[in-house]
């Protein structure tokens, strides 16, 4: 297919190169220029702009921060498509604001996508991503060859927004996970008791986890090198705060849990993995 | 003086008929004209008209938006009022829309003061609110007998938005005091003892409270009829998390109690008074 990509981070820089692996022909933009150099040594085609690299495509796919600049993006999109085009975004953005871009692309006559994914930056350069996908179920049809060169675990959920809101879902169990566990450590190692042996007994019950099994692994290294930046998760557990204060929703373990990120970013640590919760718990009960 | 004033609700009718009665001449508009009732006002058909005619123009509406639609929108004050005039916002709103309207009007040499009130609609009746103003002291000084006609505790807090973090602070204290009130009052009937007799026992001591006062004793005589409407306080929390969040502030029990305010809509009763969050207890 011919594809188009916004957004070369670390995340979409792994997901275009599958893309490319994958024998699509892909052309590519972002913001910072240098970051599309990787790209355009692996065969990609350079767009000089988000309304280029729509332009002549099958698809557009973004992969960028936040909601302002997924509405900016698409906006361009529209504004170059031709019909029959079918606009992605992969980014974590709230559900009620792919929603609103989904309504604007349609307007334009463009089908819509939200896919956000799961499975970090490792997922992405193994191209094991989870992809829940919200929209037109016959445009997710169309686009799902470009979804198999990116992830594993690819699930049309419903309806615009859908995916979104799987993704919010997620990032509530992703997110209290960490806690759990970070706080099982905490617990551990107050009474005294090792924590990798803990780890070790709780992988083979009910307790085990992806999250116990690999972000604990890197709890007991004190390795907090990102990973999924703190910052990141703070934002997304924003999401499902704003989304259950507009619909009336008790929540309180993800409020809770969204604090605690709330105040790795306050005390500086936003740059560091989310594990770096530890920290703050640690700092909280004079375990430094 | 000619004062313009928009928002004629529980807090804003009695407020506007404080300054009738110090002798000030008022100019009215209203979204719903029918609101304005018996009130013997100048009706105005557009913001921007009553701006013409103030010197000084009250609000006492709901939200950020509402602020910002009265004050820059079409036919908004913004296109009315004079250089030199005063915009006095009484509503509770986000610091960063304050500060943002008050450098629009600013552009246009309308002076603007962020000035919530707390004390409710009994404060509001008896003229006793508490009033934490943010803008220039000089501006303040120039308008604080019209304020002396609404209340009793005027304090100038800082610049524009400063007295809307004040009245954040506020709300976050306010509605976590009533919480543990209600989750005390939970605690003695479930322990099987009279709610009365604790919340007057308690009246005398190191946990009184005006809340444990007046929402103690609505929770007690279970008249869960509003004083303040329970949604007003759930769309202030959604505004202080996002102050919070802004700053990168941990506040774990404002986040607890913001749940339990998301728990209230839920059931229903978000018009209904915020002492009903002892009844989302009693329903778990």
């Amino acid at each position: 297919m011919k594809i188009g990509f916004i957004g070369l981070g670390i995340m979409g820089r792994a997901m275009a190169l599958n893309l490319i692996k994958g024998g699509h022909t892909v052309s590519v933009w972002a913001r910072r220029a240098e970051s599309m150099q990787p790209l355009l040594d692996a065969g990609a085609k350079a767009a000089s702009s988000a309304s280029d690299a729509a332009q002549g495509n099958e698809l557009v796919i973004s992969m960028v921060a936040d909601a302002p600049d997924v509405a900016e993006v698409m906006r361009a999109v529209a504004a170059a498509a031709e019909p029959g085009l079918i606009a992605i975004d992969m980014s974590t953005i709230a559900p009620a604001a792919a929603r609103r871009i989904g309504e604007e692309l349609a307007a334009a006559g463009i089908d819509f996508l939200d896919a956000p994914v799961s499975g970090g930056e490792v997922g992405a350069i193994a191209g094991t991503l989870s992809i829940m996908v919200g929209g037109s179920e016959a445009a997710f049809a169309k686009a799902r060859p470009a979804f198999e060169c990116m992830g594993k675990n690819i699930v049309y959920v419903g309806a615009s927004g859908a995916g979104q809101v799987t993704k919010a879902a997620n990032q509530i169990v992703t997110g209290m996970g960490v806690l759990a566990v970070a706080e099982a450590f905490a617990f551990a190692a107050k009474n005294g008791v090792d924590r990798s042996k803990v780890r070790e007994a709780l992988l083979g019950g009910f307790a085990y986890s992806k999250i116990l099994e690999n972000h604990g692994q890197r709890m007991l290294d004190r390795n907090f090198k990102p990973g999924f930046k703190s910052w990141m998760h703070e934002k997304d557990l924003n999401i499902v705060m704003q989304t259950a204060h507009e619909l009336g929703l008790c929540l309180p373990g993800s409020a809770a849990t969204a604090q605690m990120f709330n105040a790795m970013v306050g005390s500086g640590m936003g740059e560091e993995d989310s594990i770096a919760v530890l920290k703050l718990l640690e700092r909280l009960s004079g375990q430094e | 003086m000619k004062i313009g004033f928009i928002g004629l609700g529980a807090m804003g009718r009695p407020m506007a008929g404080h300054l009738q009665k110090a002798g000030h001449q008022l100019f009215v508009w209203a979204r719903r004209p029918e609101s304005v009732g018996d009130l013997a006002a100048t009706r105005c058909a557009t913001p921007a008209e009553l701006g013409r005619c103030c010197d000084v123009v009250f609000t006492v509406v709901t939200s950020s938006a509402d602020v910002e639609g009265l004050a820059l929108g079409p036919d908004g004050l913004i296109e009315g009022m004079a250089p030199g005039s005063v915009l006095i916002d009484c509503s509770t709103i986000a610091p960063d829309s304050a500060r943002e309207i008050a450098a629009r009007l600013g552009e246009k040499s309308i002076a603007m003061l962020d000035a919530p009130v707390s004390g409710g609609e009994q404060g509001a009746i008896d003229a006793t609110l508490a009033i934490m103003v943010g803008g220039e002291a000089a501006v303040l000084e120039r308008v604080r007998p019209l304020l002396d006609c609404l209340g009793q505790r005027i304090v100038h807090i800082g610049p524009n938005g400063a007295g809307q973090v004040a009245k954040a602070c506020n709300q976050m204290i306010m509605v976590a005091a009533i919480q543990a009130a209600a989750e005390a009052m939970r605690l003695a009937a479930a322990a099987g003892v009279d709610c009365a007799r604790v919340q007057q026992a308690l009246a005398g001591g190191s946990a009184a409270s005006r809340v444990l006062d007046v929402m103690g004793e609505r929770m007690v005589k279970r008249d869960f009829s509003a004083g303040i409407e329970a949604r007003l306080h759930h769309k202030d929390f959604g505004l202080v998390l996002e102050a919070a969040r802004k700053k990168g502030v941990f506040m774990p029990l404002t986040a607890a109690v913001g749940q339990q305010l998301n728990a209230l809509m839920a059931q229903g009763w978000g018009r209904d008074d915020t002492s009903s969050l002892l009844r989302v207890l009693e329903g778990v």
